[in-house]
């Protein structure tokens, strides 16, 4: 530590200096270590450059022969020479298959992985596909066309809905009405009860139809024949009146008319109405006796074509509409059915011949007459009207039986779960729909800015990438290098996240207020705070000389980066300038992400300083504050938040930037120690002035003042309401990732990575000490030596939580042998106490 | 997310058997008498030797760092996490989500037994090996077609070619052609066998017996010489006679064959009256059930049909059982039916073996109704007996039909796999042969 740490903050690594590293130095660095360690999305990993070697064009290998600054970053997101580590902002969890696939040549996937997700990490890493093992291959394959499948329908769907565009022609707005009322029975009451009648219909016409052959109802024409009973010829024709203007008023309000004509379910309609017509026209035009035969077949023909209506039940149902898929998609295994059916009646059927056709008075007269038999034995339905009476034939007959019902048997299954997967996803699909429909209400009422789902899907890793690089560039302009210590993308996230935070502050309604007093105030502030962090670190180094000097050291660069902290307020001063004004904390979300414009910002708006971070995840600073009316309340938020904010620094995209993060929550943390010291010197005349800009600065939110906050919100005694309030910001912080996570839905990176995060950052923050700490305060401990307590454990917390979570090789021997000191230096302020 | 397994210190001091390893990035920390209990391991090889020695212990592991006294092992440190539970647990579980084949890999690396693997992984293993040499089979068919110009002969060669011709109908187009003409052919003669019943269409020889048609003998005589020099064409290819002539399919050709040339023969004698011509006819009629067998030629051309065979064949035990129920099934309702009919005067069940048919004719719910029980307590049994045939039939048919499924659904799995598997081959080969070149 005592050796990396000066070096970080000179040129030696990426993260630490404004300009880029020399080729050289990167050059020696690949060739002074023989490992490399390379941090995805959080999880560290250590392998031999060697390794890498045995794929030299996909990503991993390039990385391996790049030596420029430029190619290097093209290759990964970020890098620290000193560390030797390479971050790759990607998902965790894939990459380990795809790192073990370099190690031993093989590659596996992942069973619980989705199928689509591995195939863009392959593609980001720059490994075919086809390199997977058979034993996964086929499984991979599956499920990478199953959601292709789905995904393509998807996208149909949205293109039919896209496509119903009604702008072309005259009246429009009329005809979208129409078409939504015919065609969408859930759109409105009428549409239903439209639906609803047309149901009616074809069940009458239907019910009509089949009377209508009932020999007591028929008449008899002039001809002697009998012909359809008036009655209900009125009928028929009230129905098929319905059927025609239904089908009309349907194409003429149709979007796309050719498209309409094809359609499966329209085509049954028009075959249900025509021969109708037909028939009249028929009938109507050869009145001659001459020709009167001929046309009767014909109009019988025509109708037996009248039972399609009974099919145009299938518009109204789901049921109806996925059998007739199921059949389609399934035909392979009927066409099976059918050839097992086929090939049983032709074995058994010869077979009984051959056993009965010597028997007199034989009804087994030949092979094709005794298909029938066969067909009716195999079926199981035995009619009677054929049976074998030989001994040889009843064998064959009951070698038929059982045969007939294996046969059949046999492709049923496949054909039902063909039915039932087709039945679900339809249902899934329904409720999908309903989804989308909500979101994109939200999307319109402005509170969820987001990309399209096909374009998200469409857009490649590297884009992004370039993305990334133009938006980091124009920010550092404005911002004099010199006070930068950190790097320009470092900057540009910092500002921006100032920026977001300051303009959320001038947005929100109750924070109106917040103009240039109180900023004034913030700038007191901080020379305040300022000074009192140069005369709070002599006792802190005395108490320190007790412990260890690598504490000493730590405290010097906390003080360093304390002081760095300025010019990203002032940066973020100069750009509330150009921000629009938001008005409702709804918006603070499309705020943030018209900033992010990328996967990579949010994240580094996450790693900042505390404060930030809890209101980033508590959606605004102003609900945050509103809601905890109290200052006392509000601190003690604050105060509880922290422990979650530890972990979640993890969801940050660089190494290095973690590694800073590292020292900023180590920063945050140890900003309570001159604040401590403060208290254990006797200083109550620094305390109460700290409570009280607290409390009439609030409201201020740049970073200090955050980090002030923090600090001095140990300091007030616990109200008993406290404990309770704790409990309500952890729901809330809960909550509110959720609806983050809603709210991101299509960039479904994010979406991972902050799922995959939650679950272990709750857990740590629930089991987070932190918090047991502050309720021994509450238990209403000497103030004192809570203070200390608490004080020696913050030092300790973040790192623990860092260095447990996932940095182990970032931080090296020092660090694993930091906490034992801060304990160690606990102890002895324990002891002199 | 995981994180390093937290070394139970002895009171601080660092002990002498205590290793600490570093695999792929995580960091853990072993205690030397917990490794030892698998000294053939490769970890308690690594305790076990002297630091000093620095080719073993490059042998043993990637690098060695002997500052921080830490052995790099280049491997997947998942896999590793399930491994190291064989020294506390002395079992290992496959974590879920890792391919066991993967797993076996990194077990062989760290030189640990497959024999610890836990039971409940094993199964799971198993199945992926079968499936994985069930590749490797299919794999194996596919170089062999591969294998082109091996032989050096032109008689050699023009067999390889004309055994692709005749068997492989995706080589080729003229394959195809072929494959498609017999497929046509096959059911023509169907069709033709059956025509050729019909009483109608049959013509009274000089002696007024009814014969078949000339133009479906001609059609007949035409597909049989299509059948036999197919058959032919395909045994004279065949690189191995032997296992040719006795494989299913072809046995299947064969006897759909055979029938034509015996009647041939035997017609020829009965007119060159060298045997009795009544003898010769009975004979005829007997081989021409014979003929039935060509329709199982259509098995060949269809994939469903072989699995159908491929089920039936691996499901004998169950088609036994459904045999059994059913023929004991039999026997109790045709005793009972007997028994109870008795007392009706007009009863149809005579004796117990004519009340068989009944019974197989109730229990698969097929009915004809030529045999009826008359009395009450007959009705009753006839009741009972349906619905004990239903169960009969459809507890042993179960596993018949999963079997048929599993098949049906890993035919399709497997004929990709072996494609992308030889693709994998190819490209592995064309790779290391660019290495080699470049080296």
């Amino acid at each position: 530590m005592e050796k990396s740490l000066p070096e970080l903050n000179k040129a030696g690594s990426h993260s630490t200096s404004s300009l880029p590293p020399e080729s050289v130095d990167i050059v020696r660095s690949k060739s002074c270590f023989r490992r490399v360690r390379l941090n995805v999305g959080g999880l560290p990993h250590e392998v031999l450059w060697r390794t890498l070697d045995r794929l030299p064009r996909t990503r991993l290998g390039k990385l391996r022969d790049c030596n420029i600054h430029d190619s290097l970053m093209e290759v990964c997101d970020d890098y620290n020479l000193e560390e030797n580590e390479y971050f790759f902002d990607r998902h965790p969890g894939a990459f380990t298959s795809i790192l073990n696939f370099y190690r031993t040549g093989k590659l596996h996937m992942m069973e619980e992985m989705c199928a689509l997700s591995f195939s863009q990490e392959l593609d980001y890493w720059g490994i075919d596909e086809i390199y997977l093992e058979s034993c996964c291959q086929a499984r991979y394959h599956q499920k990478k066309e199953q959601m292709n499948e789905e995904l393509k329908r998807e996208a149909d769907n949205m293109k039919d809905r896209e496509g119903e565009e009604f702008d072309n022609t005259c009246c429009a707005e009329k005809r979208k009405k129409l078409w939504d009322l015919l065609e969408k029975p859930s759109s409105s009451v009428a549409a239903k009860i439209l639906a609803i009648i047309s149901i009616l219909f074809i069940v009458l016409s239907t019910i009509a139809l089949s009377l209508n052959t009932l020999p007591e109802l028929q008449d008899t024409d002039e001809f002697g024949q009998s012909s359809d009973n008036p009655q209900l010829a009125h009928v028929e024709a009230v129905c098929i009146a319905w059927f025609t203007m239904e089908y009309l008023l349907r194409f003429l309000s149709s979007p796309n008319k050719w498209k309409f004509f094809k359609g499966p379910l329209n085509v049954i309609d028009l075959l249900a109405i025509l021969p109708y017509y037909v028939t009249i026209f028929l009938t109507e035009s050869n009145k001659s006796v001459l020709q009167f035969q001929n046309v009767r077949r014909v109009v019988q023909i025509f109708r037996i074509m009248r039972i399609l209506r009974i099919l145009k039940l299938a518009r109204h149902s789901t049921g109806l509409q996925s059998l007739g898929f199921t059949l389609r998609r399934s035909y392979n295994e009927l066409g099976l059915l059918i050839l097992f059916l086929a090939m049983g009646i032709m074995i058994f059927s010869s077979l009984v011949f051959f056993a009965e056709k010597d028997e007199e008075d034989t009804k087994f007269k030949s092979i094709p007459a005794s298909f029938w038999w066969a067909t009716i034995t195999m079926t199981t339905v035995g009619y009677g009207d054929i049976y074998p009476k030989t001994l040889l034939g009843k064998i064959v007959g009951g070698l038929c039986c059982i045969a007939g019902v294996l046969v059949i048997a046999l492709p049923i299954p496949i054909i039902v779960n063909n039915f039932s997967e087709f039945y679900k996803e339809q249902k899934r699909q329904e409720k999908a729909l309903k989804r989308r429909e909500a979101l994109e209400r939200a999307k319109r009422n402005g509170s969820i800015v987001s990309m399209n789902l096909k374009e998200a899907f469409a857009r490649s890793a590297e884009l992004m990438d370039v993305v990334v690089e133009k938006s980091e560039r124009p920010h550092d302009n404005h911002l004099s290098p010199s006070h930068w210590k950190w790097t320009p993308k470092r900057a540009a996230s910092e500002t921006s996240s100032n920026r977001s935070f300051n303009a959320q502050e001038l947005g929100s309604p109750n924070k109106a207020r917040a103009t240039s007093p109180q900023r004034l105030n913030v700038q007191k502030l901080e020379e305040m705070y300022n000074q009192m962090a140069k005369t709070q670190s002599q006792p802190n180094l005395n108490a320190k000389d007790r412990g260890s000097k690598t504490g000493k050291q730590r405290d010097e660069i906390e003080l360093g980066a304390i002081q760095d902290h300025r010019p990203p307020v002032i940066g973020a001063r100069e750009g509330v300038g150009d921000m629009k004004s938001l008005s409702s904390i709804d918006s603070y979300i499309s705020c943030a992400t018209d900033f992010q414009e990328n996967p990579r910002y949010p994240h580094s708006h996450a790693m900042e300083l505390g404060l930030q971070e809890s209101n980033r995840f508590s959606h605004s600073p102003a609900t945050a504050f509103s809601q905890h009316g109290s200052t006392k309340s509000g601190q003690k938020t604050i105060g509880e938040r922290e422990p979650i904010l530890t972990p979640v620094s993890i969801t940050k995209p660089s190494c290095t930037e973690n590694k800073r993060r590292f020292f900023f929550s180590g920063n945050s943390s140890k900003s309570h120690i001159p604040k401590g010291g403060c208290h254990s010197e006797g200083g109550p005349g620094l305390s109460p002035l700290s409570d009280s800009s607290v409390m009439s600065d609030h409201s201020l939110l740049s970073p200090e003042v955050s980090v002030y906050t923090t600090a001095s919100s140990r300091t007030p005694p616990k109200s008993p309401e406290s404990t309770t309030l704790a409990a309500t910001v952890f729901t809330f912080h809960d909550s509110s990732i959720s609806k983050y996570i809603d709210a991101d839905t299509d960039d479904d990176e994010h979406l991972r990575d902050l799922s995959d995060i939650s679950p272990s950052e709750r857990l740590l923050a629930g089991s987070s000490p932190k918090r047991s700490i502050s309720t021994n305060y509450q238990k209403g401990c000497n103030h004192l030596e809570a203070a200390q307590k608490m004080l020696g454990q913050n030092c300790l917390f973040p790192m623990e939580g860092i260095r447990g979570v996932a940095h182990e090789n970032n931080v090296g021997p020092d660090m694993a042998r930091r906490p034992k000191v801060d304990r160690g230096r606990q102890n002895t302020l324990d002891k002199s106490l | 997310m995981w994180t390093v397994p937290k070394p139970k210190y002895r009171t601080g001091s660092c002990d002498e058997g205590e290793i600490a390893v570093n695999i792929g990035g995580v960091r853990v920390v072993l205690f030397g008498d917990v490794l030892n209990r698998y000294p053939e391991s490769r970890l308690a090889e690594l305790l076990n030797c002297s630091p000093q020695n620095h080719d073993v212990i490059s042998a043993l592991c990637d690098d060695f760092d002997p500052g921080r006294k830490e052995f790099y092992f280049d491997r997947d440190p998942d896999a590793f996490k399930c491994i190291i539970d064989v020294y506390y647990f002395g079992e290992i579980h496959i974590k879920p989500g890792i391919c066991p084949i993967c797993f076996i890999k990194e077990m062989e690396f760290w030189k640990i037994d497959q024999a610890v693997l836990d039971e409940c992984c094993k199964s799971y293993l198993s199945e992926k090996e079968e499936e994985l040499t069930e590749i490797a089979n299919k794999v194996k068919v596919i170089l062999e077609d591969l294998e082109v110009d091996r032989c050096i002969t032109r008689t050699q060669r023009c067999q390889r070619f004309l055994w692709r011709l005749m068997e492989k109908p995706g080589s080729s187009r003229p394959a195809r052609v072929i494959a498609i003409a017999s497929f046509l052919s096959v059911l023509v003669s169907a069709v033709v066998m059956c025509v050729g019943t019909i009483p109608e269409l049959q013509v009274a020889d000089p002696e007024g017996k009814l014969v078949e048609h000339p133009i479906l003998v001609a059609i007949e005589t035409a597909c049989m010489s299509w059948f036999t020099a197919e058959y032919l064409l395909r045994l004279a290819s065949s690189p191995n006679k032997l296992h040719f002539a006795f494989s299913f399919m072809n046995v299947v050709d064969f006897m759909a064959i055979v029938p034509f040339y015996v009647v041939l023969s035997l017609t020829y004698l009965g007119t060159s009256s060298m045997m009795e011509l009544t003898n010769v006819q009975q004979a005829v009629q007997a081989l021409r059930i014979m003929r039935i067998a060509r329709i199982f030629k259509l098995a060949r051309h269809s994939s469903g049909l072989q699995t159908l065979t491929q089920a039936l064949k691996n499901s004998l035990k169950e088609l036994g059982l459904l045999l059994m129920y059913m023929s004991v099934g039999i026997f109790v309702f045709s005793a009972l039916a007997y028994t109870m009919e008795q007392s009706h005067p007009e009863t149809l069940f005579r004796s117990i073996p004519q009340s068989f048919w009944w019974a197989i004719i109730t229990m698969t719910t097929v009915g004809y109704g030529d045999i009826y029980p008359k009395t009450t307590l007959g009705k009753c049994n006839a009741a009972v007996s349906f619905l004990c045939g239903v169960i009969a039939i459809a507890l042993p048919i179960h596993p018949i039909i999963n079997n048929f499924v599993v098949f049906y659904n890993k035919q399709k799995v497997l004929e990709s796999a072996a494609k992308h598997e030889v693709e994998l081959m190819e490209l592995k080969s064309g790779r290391d042969a660019r290495r080699k070149s470049r080296d």
